[in-house]
């Protein structure tokens, strides 16, 4: 299994509906507001590191009101 | 009343300005030395370090502090200074980077009491320097309910006529009048409206154009009168 983190950056103050939305993406087990510099933090657990890619460049960066994303992928 | 402020900036040390203006005292925090520099040449208390630390913030004597205001331009550092002073029982204001973090901020950071955008602030003053001299817009109270400062002109309608004959329309109320350039006072009924007056409007947003045809005398759109 791969875990990892996807910073998310909004340009909307809906972050219900956003962490509604990512929350329901396959592969992400949670997703928080948070304060600073990025809006929403989502842990992502997949099978493979193709599978991240495609949860955060395609379905995350897909929402409505999602500036940029930025993913960590944990190493231990 | 005791003010401690995090961040000597241009928004900073002019909120200590104001704040001092009035009366009150205040404490800068900052950790920039240029910065610390010019506030103490300017004659303000500021304590050197970073105002995301407890330990800087407990010199700042933040038990006796009836509030504090994070207004670096560091979103983490004032997140975290407003965490520390709600801890401490204070009141807090914490100032935010970019216009849609405002609804997040005011849900969802319970330690924030108040948050503030000051490029909204400019834009509003900017807003008024362009429309002109006879409307002001002073705040949006609500969504739908704005305060407005009219400057009486010449051509004004209702001008020569007294305040109790003034007829504004529904959903609108006057707060305040001002004789030429006396301060601002409750409305007394038998004043006389003249050119030079002023007058501070509380109206729901459908009849800003009517209260302005009414008090300024002029037609045409006001929808730059709006929120920004």
């Amino acid at each position: 299994m791969v875990t990892a983190y996807v910073m998310v950056k909004a340009h909307t103050g809906d972050a219900d509906r956003l962490k509604r939305e990512i929350g329901a993406i396959d592969g992400v087990v949670d997703a928080h507001i948070v304060a600073g510099d990025v809006d929403l933090i989502a842990t992502v657990s997949v099978d493979t590191p193709a599978a991240v890619k495609d949860v955060a460049a395609t379905h995350v960066q897909d929402i409505e009101g999602v500036e940029s994303t930025q993913t960590y992928i944990a190493m231990d | 009343m005791l003010y401690v402020i995090v961040g000597a900036g241009r928004v900073g040390l002019r909120t200590a300005r104001v704040l001092r203006e009035s009366g009150h005292d205040v404490t800068l925090i900052e950790r920039d030395e240029s910065a610390i520099e010019r506030a103490r040449a300017a004659g303000f208390d500021v304590i050197a370090g970073d105002g995301a630390l407890e330990e800087t913030l407990e010199s700042a004597n933040l038990a006796e502090a009836d509030a504090l205001g994070a207004l670096t331009g560091d979103l983490n550092n004032n997140f975290v200074a407003c965490m520390i002073a709600k801890e401490h029982g204070c009141r807090t204001v914490m100032r935010i980077d970019e216009d849609y973090r405002e609804e997040i901020y005011r849900r969802y950071a319970s330690d924030v009491d108040e948050v503030i955008y000051p490029e909204r602030l400019g834009a509003i003053a900017a807003k008024n320097a362009l429309l002109g001299g006879n409307i002001r817009a002073i705040a949006d109270i609500a969504q739908h309910l704005q305060l407005v400062e009219f400057t009486i002109t010449d051509s004004a309608p209702i001008k020569g006529y007294s305040l109790s004959e003034l007829e504004l329309p529904a959903n609108t109320r006057l707060l305040a009048h001002g004789k030429g350039d006396a301060p601002l006072d409750i409305p007394d009924p038998d004043e006389t409206l003249d050119a030079g007056d002023h007058l501070v409007i509380l109206a729901d947003f459908d009849t800003l154009s009517d209260v302005r045809s009414i008090v300024v005398g002029e037609s045409g759109p006001t929808k730059a009168l709006g929120g920004v």
